[in-house]
């Protein structure tokens, strides 16, 4: 009857072993606790003894090889009896090991590190929709923060709602929606008592007599993006303190090379005013570097890039699509931007990166009888351009005589902590020149 | 007998040391000190001459040999109460404690028992600095077969400590040395506080504090100044921190929704994390309206300047400030 | 086996011929020393007395003899010391700075330990004194560690490990002599011997002659020595640190000596009478060692004299150098928990 040998576990952590050298070779007579192969552990070496008398046979591994603990690395066979059939599985398993859990983290083919992999796991991130950097494309840690970074981008759009324990509890239990709730408590958590009002209070009635009141206040809740407007704006107005600058730019040239540029357009393009403002904002920013820049967490951040936010009114409130490297791009490739973004804003089609990385930002609200207005500063950006309305005023012209020009006041709203009065007085002066000889900055 | 009969925490102590000495031969004393000298904090003052050298046995400075001859005699029909002076000092009696007393029982198949009681002071405010200062229960508290019971006042000191040593296991008996002047009602005849029974201190509908030893004090006093504001405390002794009555602790953290837990020892991996998350995955987390918070000893050895070592452990004032803010939600 | 003895020369001959080989200017140093560590000591009793310092304190009035003679017998401030809770008197003699012992004393940010260590706990890391230690027999097994890092570094220095009689009754004395002797280790373990761990006496502690005789259970030396003679003590750990620097391994010495004071502040000492304290004051170490040098024709009236008022001097200055000093800034309270 053949009897086994295993690879025996000396250790308490130990797993493996590797075969330093067979004492015996096949056939070789041996009796019980004869060594027959000495191995290596991490630590030290030992012998395996042979655990019943009998002839070797069956030999299944080569002096080097490591072999985990139990598995079967040789037989001793009776006299003319030859091995068995070799099995896989262990002869034994040494411990009940814990099931395996985490099955499907290794079932994952995707090349990646074990870090990523775990980050992965924790984040609940796809490791196939992740893309690798590393050598063969492997996915590092890196790509699963790029990755997570992305997405945040998302997730700045609609908030998750903060409630107590208490709160949730009871509107799961009155059937009030939590998002319809403002919460009273630290940064606008929603507490219990909260929630409470809110399932109690009545419909507004109608009123019975012209002479009684229309009707109970209604409440609108911030809520979605209406508060996500809300807590960035108020945060950028109480954090940032803002300096703000007004200049009238004399519009006539810009016109013109505007007409000109439509004309040469292809059939359905066309050039927005906006569009031409943005070239003239991208210029300028190349020639002041510190404009483009973020001001956050005690520090001023200087981006290489331009990428310019255009402010879009929309229903539920304001977005602001990116033109990405609007500096390096042409007028018309700016402009069909520009309307796509504005297009696709108002469909609510607009995609993650369209709204990201800004690094400036335009708000023109030169299509209604707006003359000039000073903007927010869009955290944490450090500069904002307000463009008002183009309207025909009479200034005095080289000779001091009244002309009437089309003229537009735009305003510069700009982070105090970071940037200086002069710097942005030079700012606003090159903006006013690139607009009005637009000829020289825009081609 | 009359009602309002009153014994400081020491003479409750020892007066229940010394009913279950008259009734039971099985129970003795050892320790450093504890003879001639009455314990280092006078805790067995008397009983030497009253019971004699075989019973009140003064040991050599082997906090080792303290433990093991506690856990030995209590494997042969003996009911031994050990003294540490200073908890500091358990450190020296760990392996024992930890490795042998907490283990028999189950490591032999249930059929030991290990009824002893080993007795320390532990806590700060006596300008002994950083080794006899400490507060280091959790320590106990985190090794299975070990109980661990800390008595706030003189009426739970006798209690507690006649239930521990007629308790079959090995009972941590943490006293506090701040606390061993306080009065408190304590009837004459021999009674037992159950063990593992938290107790309501004090009822309150707007938050819970759990305090523990000298805290449950400092509680106290703050919850009476809050009261004038119209905050009102509920406050709960656990009085036997393993095995402990959570059940008590759940059902007024569902009442007031917001808890509170205060400690001498130093926060990080103390007492507090735990019924933290026992509040936390119990039933009252569906009724909690802020954070669950903990006022424990800062992350330092005590200091030995009076001024730092007053800082450096939750005070009356700093729980007043941590109580009003958590129950104006302000967290 | 062990060479285990008490006294093996005439006490007269023995002062003689150490007071020759130690020199007068450095015998003078040695009584002015333990002068000082009394009237530091006695300073101190009067400020707890006062209410003025916090905490407990340990006094090792009558116990200057051991404290002076073993410090001097080995390189002070460069050889390495582990001291114990009763030591004041340890520290002054390995030349720590009486000021900084006073303002830690009362605690404050300029004393040896920023005022977070108290008397129990006054370390002179500058020094080589590896701190006073608040655990009975919490240094023993630290001086191991000392002595292997000394071989290790290739110096001839040693580690002069101080502890009391109550200490060689925990388990760590036997684990530190066992390792220190099989590695031949530089240590010097100074037991001494003031009669009481607390309330415990030696007699119902020990159920041996000597703590010394222990010695011969490690195969190392082991020597009772007069603890109120500095003279016998310096010659005894003069001995063991010849043998320790030459590699030869540790030495047991126990110095007989007595705690005129309480264990503590708050101790009754009704564990001993009267009587027995008077006749250990008789043996007072200082007028005792003063009259060996007048002996020797190294003192007089006026000297000893001049050493007590400077001592005074001394202390009441390092008072108000104390009583002058910052307290801690509670906002540097989270410090040094980690480097």
């Amino acid at each position: 009857m053949a009897k086994a040998v295993i690879m025996p576990k000396f250790g308490m952590t130990q797993e493996e072993a590797t075969i330093v050298k067979w004492i015996v070779k096949e056939g070789d007579f041996v009796e019980t606790d004869d060594p027959i192969a000495e191995v290596t552990t991490d630590k030290v070496n030992m012998e395996v003894g042979a655990p019943a008398e009998g002839y070797i046979g069956g030999i299944r591994f080569q002096e080097g090889d490591t072999v985990p603990v139990t598995h079967i690395i040789a037989f001793i066979l009776a006299e003319g009896e030859d091995p068995p059939e070799i099995e896989e599985t262990p002869a034994a398993t040494p411990e009940a090991a814990p099931p395996a859990t985490q099955a499907e983290t290794h079932s994952e083919t995707t090349h990646a590190t074990p870090v990523a992999q775990r980050l992965a796991n924790a984040e609940g991130i796809q490791l196939s929709t992740v893309k690798g950097s590393g050598s063969d494309g492997k996915i590092t840690r890196k790509d699963i923060d790029l990755h997570m970074g992305s997405e945040t981008a998302v997730s700045t759009l609609p908030k998750k709602t903060r409630a107590t324990p208490a709160a949730r509890r009871v509107a799961r239990d009155r059937g009030v929606d939590l998002l319809s709730v403002e919460g009273s408590g630290p940064r606008g958590r929603v507490q219990e008592g909260d929630v409470r009002t809110i399932a109690k209070k009545p419909f507004p009635r109608l009123a019975s007599s012209s002479l009684e009141p229309s009707g109970e206040p209604i409440e609108v809740p911030l809520e979605g993006l209406r508060r996500t407007i809300a807590e960035r704006m108020q945060a950028s107005y109480q954090q940032a303190p803002h300096i703000t600058f007004t200049a009238d730019v004399d519009m006539s040239r810009a016109i013109e090379f505007r007409s000109f540029a439509n004309a040469r357009l292809p059939e359905g393009g066309k050039v927005s005013m906006t569009a031409l403002i943005l070239k003239a904002v991208a210029w300028t920013l190349r020639q002041h570097p510190q404009m483009n820049a973020y001001v956050a967490d005690d520090r001023v951040t200087l981006f290489p890039d331009i990428h310019l936010g255009v402010a879009v009114a929309i229903d539920e409130g304001l977005i602001v699509p990116v033109v990405h490297f609007a500096d390096r791009k042409g007028l018309y490739q700016v402009a069909n931007e520009v309307n796509d973004l504005t297009r696709r804003g108002r469909e609510g089609s607009l995609m993650p990166d369209d709204v990201a990385r800004g690094t400036f930002t335009v708000s023109n609200l030169g299509m209604f009888r707006v003359d000039h207005f000073n903007a927010i500063l869009n955290p944490p950006q450090a500069g904002i351009l307000a463009v008002g309305r183009t309207v025909r005023r009479i200034v005095p012209d080289d000779r001091d005589q009244p002309i009437v020009k089309p003229m537009m006041a735009i305003t510069l709203s700009a982070d105090h902590r970071a940037i200086d009065g002069v710097l942005a007085a030079r700012f606003l002066e090159d903006i006013c020149t690139a607009l009005e000889e637009p000829g020289s900055v825009m081609l | 007998m009359p009602e309002n009969r009153e014994l400081t925490y020491v003479e409750a102590l020892r007066e229940g040391l010394r009913q279950v000495m008259e009734k039971d031969e099985s129970v003795f004393l050892l320790g450093e000190d504890i003879g001639v000298y009455n314990g280092a904090f006078g805790v067995t003052a008397g009983l030497l001459e009253e019971f004699g050298e075989e019973r009140v046995r003064d040991t050599p400075i082997s906090e080792a040999a303290i433990a093991g001859a506690c856990l030995g005699a209590s494997l042969t029909g003996m009911r031994p109460v050990g003294e540490i002076m200073f908890m500091d000092f358990v450190a020296l009696s760990l392996e024992q404690l930890a490795l042998q007393a907490a283990k028999v029982r189950f490591m032999f198949g249930g059929k030991t028992k290990a009824p002893f009681v080993l007795r320390m002071p532990a806590g700060s405010g006596t300008g002994a600095a950083a080794q006899h200062s400490q507060s280091l229960e959790n320590w106990l508290v985190h090794v299975p077969g070990l109980k661990v019971v800390m008595p706030s006042n003189a009426y739970d000191a006798k209690g507690l400590l006649i239930a521990s040593i007629y308790d079959d296991n090995p009972v941590i008996f943490v006293e506090h040395k701040l606390l061993y002047g306080t009065k408190s009602h304590v009837p004459e005849e021999s009674y037992e506080v159950p063990l593992s029974q938290s107790r309501v201190v004090r009822e309150g509908s707007d938050l819970t504090i759990i305090a523990t030893s000298l805290m449950v004090h400092r509680s106290l006093e703050a919850a009476v100044q809050l009261s004038e504001e119209g905050i009102e405390i509920e406050i709960i002794d656990p009085r036997t921190l393993n095995p402990l009555d959570d059940e008590t602790i759940i059902k007024s953290v569902v009442k007031t929704s917001k808890a509170l837990i205060i400690h001498e020892a130093v926060g990080t991996g103390g007492y507090g994390g735990e019924i933290a998350a026992r509040i936390a995955s119990s039933e009252a987390f569906d009724y909690l309206e802020a954070p669950i918070r903990r006022l424990t000893g800062l992350d330092i050895p005590i200091p030995y300047n009076r001024t730092l070592e007053y800082h450096a452990v939750p005070q009356v004032e700093n729980i007043v400030v941590e109580a009003r803010k958590l129950s104006r939600g302000e967290y | 086996m062990s060479k285990t003895k008490t006294k093996t020369r005439k006490t007269e001959d023995l002062s003689q011929a150490m007071l020759k080989q130690i020199g007068e200017s450095t015998a003078r140093e040695m009584l002015n020393m333990m002068i000082l560590i009394r009237a530091f000591e006695e300073k101190a009793d009067e400020l707890y007395i006062l209410g003025l310092t916090h905490g407990t304190m340990h006094l090792s009035i009558g116990q200057e003899a051991s404290a002076v003679g073993a410090s001097y017998a080995v390189r002070r401030g460069e050889d390495y010391l582990l001291n114990h809770h009763r030591g004041h008197g340890h520290a002054l003699s390995w030349g720590s700075e009486i000021n900084l012992m006073m303002a830690e004393f009362l605690g404050k940010e300029n004393g040896y330990c920023r005022g977070r260590g108290g008397s129990m706990h006054i370390a002179d890391i500058e020094r080589n004194n590896l701190g006073a230690n608040g655990i009975v027999a919490g240094g023993i097994p630290i001086a191991p560690g000392v002595g292997v890092s000394i071989q290790l570094r290739k110096t001839d220095q040693l580690c002069l490990c101080l502890f009391g009689d109550g200490a060689a009754n925990e388990g760590a004395f036997h684990e530190s002599l066992n390792l220190a002797s099989i590695w031949d280790l530089p240590v010097i373990y100074f037991c001494e011997n003031n009669q009481y761990g607390m309330s415990m006496s030696v007699d119902r502690a020990f159920n041996i002659e000597r703590i010394s005789d222990r010695a011969c259970a490690y195969n190392i030396p082991g020597e009772t020595v007069d603890g109120n003679d500095p003279l016998a003590v310096y010659d005894a750990v003069f001995r063991a640190a010849e043998r320790a620097r030459a590699g030869k391994g540790p030495t047991l010495i126990e110095a007989l000596t007595y705690r005129w004071k309480g264990h503590s502040k708050s101790d009754p000492q009704s564990y001993r009478t009267r009587d027995e304290v008077k006749e250990w004051q008789r043996k007072d170490p200082i007028p005792r060692f003063a009259a060996v040098l007048e002996g020797a024709g190294m003192l007089d009236e006026d000297m000893l004299k001049a050493m007590r008022d400077e001592a005074e001097q001394k202390v009441d200055q390092a008072l108000a150098f104390a009583e002058a000093s910052p307290e801690p800034d509670i906002a540097t309270i989270m410090e040094g928990v980690y480097a």
